[in-house]
């Protein structure tokens, strides 16, 4: 490892370190404006110029483009760099306006900063200022061209790092302009991370704009929930709301950036409609006699009548707070998936990722193979396929199977075949990579596993044609991942991923399985929901059956999901008492007989473990009320006085769910009130050991170093079942920005969103007689259905692909479960 | 839009590159000579012939001097604006110009003959100042060279107009 000294302070850093890293582990800030790890070096801006005094390079140089070497000794605060330096900031600052006072930027300015700091303190160019004319690039980013020095950050990320190609770097010399061709929306949906890149003001946070400076802002660590990757966030709460999010560092997890549901889907926490006193049928009351009344009715029931429903997107405390519940009040029931298989294969999921098959997105970024099983990133854990992208941009081949017309912000080879075929492509592609000896070694179950892949049909010839070449490419990869959907994907295929990825891990250098998971505590969930025979199902068919007469809902929805809405609201309508903690204004909530307000994310710590089983903790950010704006008519807030904050109500649902627990069940040795662990350590002994968990910076990975779960017991499904003739299979999907509960209560996200589109092969198209961009109308019980079409040749065969669209009904097309006929489908374009 | 010969000549030259793309300038240059300029309809269709981003492609015409992305005149002049013309009298050549044609830089007269724009240095820097006209290239400019050069051009302009004229 090389040793330098930098400004007389010696220091060792491993090989490939940039200089200006190395003085920055120093604490020593080089400035900079196109440097950028997570870019890399250009040597465009010339700002980092530092005197190299002894070793290789000798003289005035750009710091960001060399690396460390033995021997370096380098000055940064020498006469001649801090005279270059005071240059070129006074030359970048010719053309850039004297707008701070009004410049969204200003207060967490790059810009700023290296002109103070580059000791350019006066202005003498007295000349013209260029001026750009700006765009209008959606309603996420807000343009300001004038500002620009230049840099080429912008479009290095969106082009090079991201893969989106409607941004560029147009014109030449001082006239520089990056821009789209023509006014619109940007395309990426990692659009926003122009506005953290961005060393000043051309790109900012629109909906944020003209609303605060960095330091009013109150900010902390946070984490995005709108998907099962956890990425980590930095939230900035102002007057009761959050204002702006943006990426916080991880190097595990989301690297530098973040996506844009991520980023601006947190205005459903401060909704106008968001429901924030505790409620006794429609009479608003206070909290002590809210769940007074809550445990009065609770406590005349009989312990088996009670079932407790929570989600995937409840964090760990309220998961465990609950679970606690159940077991107190002797609940037979506790419900975390909606749909029995989604739990199912969450509990394979589990128990099968350990030490040797969990891979973090950090190791897909090195990995130099990637098979896709029924997995969408892009729509659902959009920063997945941020990371493939740099996966291949290093030399990965993707290889994706997945019947839907994927997209992915870099080359792929697209098997678009049914998920019945998962199973058999994926043996078709690994089983010449492995031996019966070496497969041995994993036991008997092995072995028959591998008997069983050997004796898979053989595929369809076109699609035996497109795996050919990969097979050699499966052979000779060194690094391959498995990319693993749980929504579509057949449970057989979902624990045979994580065989394959184990079996792998004997020939090769480094192997992985890695799950996109059903929301982003579906881990969490999973873990307090494991071993628990019941399921959301036989949930409601006890209420029907006058068995469960109470429902304590914490933190979830069904109407959201559940696709026979009618048959649940009857049973709802049984109950003798629904009791719903939320702080979502939903369907739910609104039949709720008793409602208890409880905090979003940012008002509350807590935690959540992401879909490769790292547990990370959210601080609380604000303290809950509701958002001034909301109570002051966009004017001076009403002059009332009184206790507490107006709508700061809500509270932590632990609390509330431990408290209920604590009145119906006293005991002696009553646990802590003001810490959830001990209770959640009870629930669950993989989080025990987390008693005094206290949230290292970049989470903790709880997984097993070697499971004992039962790898090679899944049967492969070999014999896909055909088609009803006549039919198509329907198949509800994620749509990035459309489908995610929290976003659909997000204002922002609501503004972006596009229509609904189905999608249909041409050739199924043909058959029914229907052209791209037709609008189709489908026939349902009580009705139709209406939804535009997109036809494309790159789906497979024999489905009808829906997205569960907030603004489509796609649970009335449950009775199709079995197949759609296609007389169903009517034309009905204009 | 482009006629199909011109269109199949493209296509041609396309095909016979490793990646689409090292033809965007040739492509550009070919449709830029039978429609006088690329139109944004140019653009899109040129785009799509190289399977080009149409943004990437605007990147490359706004950084030439010799795309032009608007209408331009029937002479181009394109006035060298680099170091070495700048010591020798650009100043004084541009603002004569100006004043002759009546118009200002990147403008276009009104009689559609003559544009006058800059360009990056042309390499004639042993005879600044310099400019092009159509892409030849006038040297040693003076005030006095340069209305030369103006009615010459002009009265040619006109006599193909007669010519026009009488044949029709």
């Amino acid at each position: 490892m090389p040793r330098l000294t930098i400004d007389d302070i010696e220091i060792e850093v491993p090989h490939g370190t940039k200089v200006i890293d190395a003085a920055e582990r120093l604490g020593i800030m080089i400035p900079r404006f196109c440097y950028h790890r997570g870019l890399g070096s250009v040597g465009a801006c010339r700002m980092c110029a530092v005197k190299f005094l002894q070793g290789p390079f000798k003289g005035l140089q750009m710091s960001c483009m060399i690396d460390a070497q033995d021997g370096m000794v380098i000055s940064t605060t020498d006469a001649e760099a801090l005279d270059f330096r005071r240059h070129v900031i006074e030359w970048l600052m010719l053309n850039h306006p004297h707008d701070c006072p009004v410049c969204d930027e200003g207060g967490h300015c790059l810009l700023q900063d290296m002109t103070v700091s580059g000791g350019h303190g006066m202005r003498r160019f007295s000349g013209e200022k260029r001026t750009y004319r700006d765009q209008y690039l959606g309603e996420l980013v807000q343009h300001e061209m004038n500002r620009c020095i230049h840099c080429y950050r912008c479009v290095r990320f969106y082009r090079e790092f991201a893969g989106y190609r409607d941004l560029g770097a147009l014109q030449i010399a001082q006239k520089v302009y990056f821009g789209r061709l023509a006014d619109g929306p940007l395309e990426s949906p990692f659009a926003g991370n122009l506005v953290d890149l961005c060393p000043t003001g051309v790109y900012t946070d629109k909906p944020a704009r003209f609303r605060a400076r960095r330091w009013d802002l109150e900010r902390g660590p946070s984490l995005c929930i709108h998907c099962s990757l956890g990425c980590n966030t930095v939230a900035g709460a102002r007057y009761r709301e959050v204002l702006r999010q943006e990426a916080r560092l991880n190097e595990e997890v989301n690297g530098y950036f973040i996506c844009d549901l991520g980023r601006y889907g947190f205005a459903y926490a401060g909704h106008p409609e968001r429901p924030r006193s505790p409620r006794i049928g429609s009479q608003a009351v206070g909290w002590q006699e809210a769940v007074a009344v809550a445990c009065d009715r609770l406590a005349r029931l009989g312990p088996r009548s009670i079932a407790c429903l929570s989600s995937a997107r409840a964090s760990v405390e309220t998961l465990g707070t609950l679970k606690y519940l159940s077991k107190r009040v002797g609940s037979d029931h506790f419900v975390c998936f909606y749909d029995a298989a989604v739990k199912f294969k969450m509990g394979e999921i589990v128990s099968k990722l350990d030490g040797r098959t969990a891979v973090s997105l950090r190791d897909i970024e090195k990995a130099d193979l990637l098979i896709g099983v029924g997995a969408d990133p892009i729509n659902a854990a959009p920063m997945l396929a941020l990371a493939m992208r740099q996966a291949q941009r290093a030399g990965a081949k993707v290889v994706m199977m997945d019947p839907r017309p994927l997209f992915l912000p870099c080359d792929f080879e697209h098997l678009s075949v049914s998920p019945e075929l998962f199973d058999v492509c994926l043996s078709a592609l690994v089983k010449s990579t492995f031996d019966r000896e070496r497969v041995g070694k994993h036991g008997e179950a092995a072995v028959t596993l591998y008997d069983r892949m050997l004796s898979c049909d053989p595929l369809d010839a076109s699609v035996q044609a497109r795996l050919e070449p990969l097979i050699a490419v499966v052979e000779g990869c060194r690094r391959p991942i498995i990319i693993c959907g749980s929504d579509i994907a057949p449970a057989s295929s979902v624990s045979f991923a994580a065989d394959v990825a184990l079996l792998m891990g004997e020939v090769k250098d480094q192997s992985g399985v890695f799950y996109v998971l059903p929301g982003a505590n579906a881990y969490g969930a999973a873990l307090f929901d494991a071993a628990n025979g019941s399921s959301f199902e036989s949930v409601v068919q006890e209420i029907e059956d006058g068995a469960i007469k109470a429902l304590i809902v914490a933190e979830s929805d069904p109407f959201r999901y559940v696709a026979d809405r009618d048959r649940l609201q009857r049973a709802l309508n049984k109950l003798e008492l629904l009791l719903v903690l939320d702080y979502l204004p939903s369907e739910t909530v609104r039949k709720a007989h008793i409602f208890l307000p409880t905090r979003a994310i940012f008002e509350t710590r807590s935690s959540f473990i992401n879909q490769e089983g790292r547990l990370q903790v959210a601080e609380k950010i604000h303290s809950p009320g509701t958002p001034i704006w909301q109570v002051s008519n966009k004017g001076h807030p009403p002059r009332l006085y009184g206790t507490g904050i107006c709508g700061g109500e809500p509270r932590a649902a632990w609390r509330v769910l431990q408290q209920i627990a604590h009145t119906l069940v006293h005991s002696q040795n009553e646990i802590s009130e003001n810490d959830p662990w001990p209770v959640i350590g009870g629930e669950c002994a993989v989080l025990a050991r987390h008693h005094q968990h206290n949230g290292p910076l970049h989470g903790l990975r709880i997984i097993p170093q070697t499971s004992t779960a039962a790898f090679f017991d899944g049967d492969l499904d070999l014999q896909p079942k055909q088609p009803m003739d006549g039919h198509l299979t329907l198949l509800p999907v994620v749509s990035t920005f459309a489908t995610e509960e929290l976003a659909s209560y997000s204002e922002i996200i609501q503004r972006v969103i596009g229509s609904p589109c189905a999608y249909l092969h041409s050739d199924d198209a043909e058959r029914c007689g229907l052209l791209d961009c037709d609008r189709i109308r489908i026939a349902v019980d009580d009705g139709f259905l209406e939804i535009d079409l997109t036809v494309s040749d790159k789906m497979a065969r024999g489905f009808l692909i829906l997205p569960r669209h907030s603004r489509f009904e796609w649970q009335k097309l449950h009775c199709f479960a079995q197949g759609l006929p296609v007389e169903k489908i009517g034309n009905c374009t204009p | 839009m482009l006629p199909d010969q011109l269109r199949q000549h493209l296509q041609k030259v396309i095909s016979e590159a490793e990646y689409p793309r090292e033809k965007a300038i040739e492509v550009m240059y070919e449709i830029q000579k039978h429609f006088g300029y690329m139109s944004d309809a140019a653009m899109q269709e040129a785009a799509r012939l190289l399977t080009m981003a149409p943004v990437e492609l605007e990147e490359l015409a706004t950084f030439y001097d010799f795309i032009f992305r608007e209408p331009v005149g029937k002479y181009v002049i394109q006035i060298c604006d680099s170091a070495m013309c700048w010591l020798d009298g650009y100043e004084s050549i541009l603002e004569h110009l100006c004043a002759r044609l009546n118009i200002r830089l990147g403008e276009t007269t009104s009689d559609g003959l003559f544009t006058l724009l800059p360009a990056c240095c042309i390499g004639y820097c042993d005879r600044s100042p310099a400019m092009l006209i159509n892409r030849r290239v006038y040297g040693r400019l003076t005030a006095e060279k340069i209305d030369r050069i103006l009615d010459r051009l002009r009265s040619l302009a006109e006599s193909v107009q007669t010519d026009q004229a009488t044949m029709s």
